[in-house]
């Protein structure tokens, strides 16, 4: 069980600053939410987190360790998951492809093995391959393991993101808007597989637009405008804050 | 059935050497490698056959593994300098190689007889060994393909962001493409020695570069068979195409152009993809059926 700590991170483009400062802790076993208008930062906030963009400034925290320098590989191997705003699968590949992508670290098999497809390679495959089809079944997607993923509809995309990233058995978890573009039924049934999610001990950061849905789910949300955490606190309590509405509004 | 055998001899070892060389210019496109690089692979193996042969006085199955080890070395040693290189970058530093290993074998008369190439050698493997050569590397390239490198390679072609993201390294396999790219066409190479009897230098140049590129192109680029539909194709298209003589390379040219722009990724995996698709539909009717 791990948090994730963020302490005083920032990251400017061409010297105008994206995220300015942000600090935050996401606890293990807990949904903590994110949110802020388009443009605040969210994205900024997770790309930094997961090594993708270096911060200019601050720590990155994941238990006790430091992964301020560690690269999106690393991180990925320390068992830090996320799920990408503009869906990227691999559109071409089958549903069931997609989803084994996400066990890459926990595969043991050696090159060479792979390369001679002996044995233990087609048995690693094999288990992975079951072990998809079960988080298949949990997200009701069982029928369509066969189809290519990018022929499938924007739900079903954003349902593969999610079994991708839990296939990678995370400590931390970090979603991107994933029900953006769902209906309310869709939604609300990925809302309980994130609960149970969270549950098993997985710190999550649920970074979202729509605030409702957050409020539903969170009992902490960081709140960010332009780069700058502007209120933090449970949902009433953000929700009633007068920045936020005008933050909100102003948008 | 014979005659038929011993007439198109040299245009089924050229359709499997060829195939040889799609498949080391198949593993690194697979990979999201531009590299151009299997021409000069293949020339290194060519030469440390032929050397060993000729000048060394070993035996042909010594000169095989030096073939395949020079491919290999070659391989890893260019992937080092390479790994932060993306797209047309990896294609030109590789182009660089393809001249580097042209101009050596052109110029380093005493051990490689420059521009006259190496002849006289002797001919020590058949139709019978190409094939197999080809099969074992089909094997291979399917083996990998369905296992955890092949799946890595997909990833990190489609989309790196993604791949990084799954844990999934680029240099560890942007270097296991260099290195498989390098002993096929090593391996290319030195069979190649012993079919043909002499290797020149421009045998492995421009256009080689551009032929295998091709083939790949044609045939598709995610699926064993793309390599060997192109290399079939490209190896057979000249000889049917004999009649128009001088028009020939037009018309190649032409039906190539039109092959990429109406069958992008290529016949075979275009193929696949379509009977794919018409089993799922079939399948998925079916299921209906059932449950009406
Ligand atoms: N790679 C980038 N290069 C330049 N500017 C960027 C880049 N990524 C994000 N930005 C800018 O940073 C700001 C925050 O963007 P983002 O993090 O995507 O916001 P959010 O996810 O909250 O909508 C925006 O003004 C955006 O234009
Ligand atoms: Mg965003």
């Amino acid at each position: 069980m791990k948090a994730l700590v963020l302490d005083d991170i920032a990251r400017s483009f061409g010297g105008l600053p994206a995220v300015d400062g942000v600090s935050l802790t996401a606890p293990a076993g807990r949904i903590t939410g994110l949110i802020g208008p388009n443009g605040a930062g969210k994205t900024t906030v997770v790309n930094m987190i997961t090594g993708l963009l270096k911060v200019t400034r601050g720590r990155i925290l994941v238990g006790d360790e430091d992964v301020t320098e560690a690269d999106a590989p690393m991180l990925a191997r320390a068992g830090v998951a996320r799920t990408f705003q503009n869906i990227r699968l691999i559109g071409d590949a089958s549903v069931l492809d997609n989803v084994v992508a996400g066990f890459h670290r926990h595969e043991k098999v050696g090159t060479l093995a792979n390369l001679l497809g002996l044995p233990s390679a087609v048995r690693e495959r094999r288990e992975l391959e079951n072990k998809a089809s079960a988080l298949l079944e949990r997200f009701g997607m069982t029928g369509l393991a066969k189809h290519p993923a990018g022929s499938l509809s924007y739900g079903h995309q954003r349902r593969i993101e999610m079994m991708r990233a839990l296939a990678m058995d995370p400590a931390v978890l970090l979603l991107d808007e994933p029900v953006a573009g769902m209906n309310d039924t869709e939604a609300h049934s990925l809302a309980d597989i994130f609960r149970s999610v969270a549950q098993q001990g997985v710190a999550i950061l649920l970074i979202e637009h729509n605030m409702r849905f957050v409020m539903s789910l969170c009992q902490h949300i960081y709140v960010l405008a332009s780069g700058q955490l502007i209120a933090e606190g449970d949902p009433d309590a953000v929700g009633q804050n007068p920045k936020v509405i005008e933050a909100y509004l102003g948008a | 059935m014979m005659s038929f055998f011993n007439s198109y001899t040299p245009l089924l070892e050229l359709a499997l050497f060829n195939a040889l060389l799609a498949f080391s210019q198949y593993v690194v496109l697979r990979a999201g490698v531009f590299s151009l690089g299997t021409a000069a692979f293949a020339a290194l193996g060519a030469y440390a056959a032929a050397i060993m042969v000729t000048k060394l006085g070993m035996p042909a199955w010594l000169g095989l593994i030096a073939a395949v080890g020079l491919g290999t070395v070659a391989g890893a040693l260019v992937a080092v300098p390479l790994a932060r290189l993306r797209g047309v970058f990896q294609a030109l530093a590789t182009l660089a190689l393809v001249q580097i290993v042209l101009s050596i074998t052109l110029n380093w008369v005493d051990v490689t007889e420059g521009a006259l190439g190496i002849n006289s050698i002797p001919k020590t493997i058949g139709l019978f060994g190409m094939f197999c050569a080809v099969a074992v590397v089909t094997y291979l390239m399917s083996a990998m393909g369905s296992t955890s490198i092949g799946r890595a390679f997909d990833i990190i072609r489609e989309d790196e962001t993604v791949a990084v993201s799954l844990g999934i390294s680029v240099p560890k396999h942007h270097m296991i493409a260099f290195i498989l790219s390098g002993a096929i066409a090593g391996l290319a190479g030195g069979l190649h020695a012993y079919t043909s009897y002499s290797i020149t230098p421009n045998e492995y140049g421009f256009n080689m570069l551009v032929m295998v590129l091709a083939m790949v192109v044609l045939g598709g680029r995610v699926s064993v068979w793309g390599p060997i539909v192109g290399a079939v194709v490209l190896t057979a298209l000249p000889e049917l195409l004999r009649g128009l003589q001088e028009y020939r390379t037009v018309v190649q040219g032409a039906l190539l152009m039109l092959s990429i722009i109406f069958l992008p990724r290529g016949v075979a995996d275009t193929l696949i993809g379509t009977l794919r698709r018409r089993r799922i539909t079939l399948a998925s009717t079916k299921a209906k059926a059932v449950t009406i």
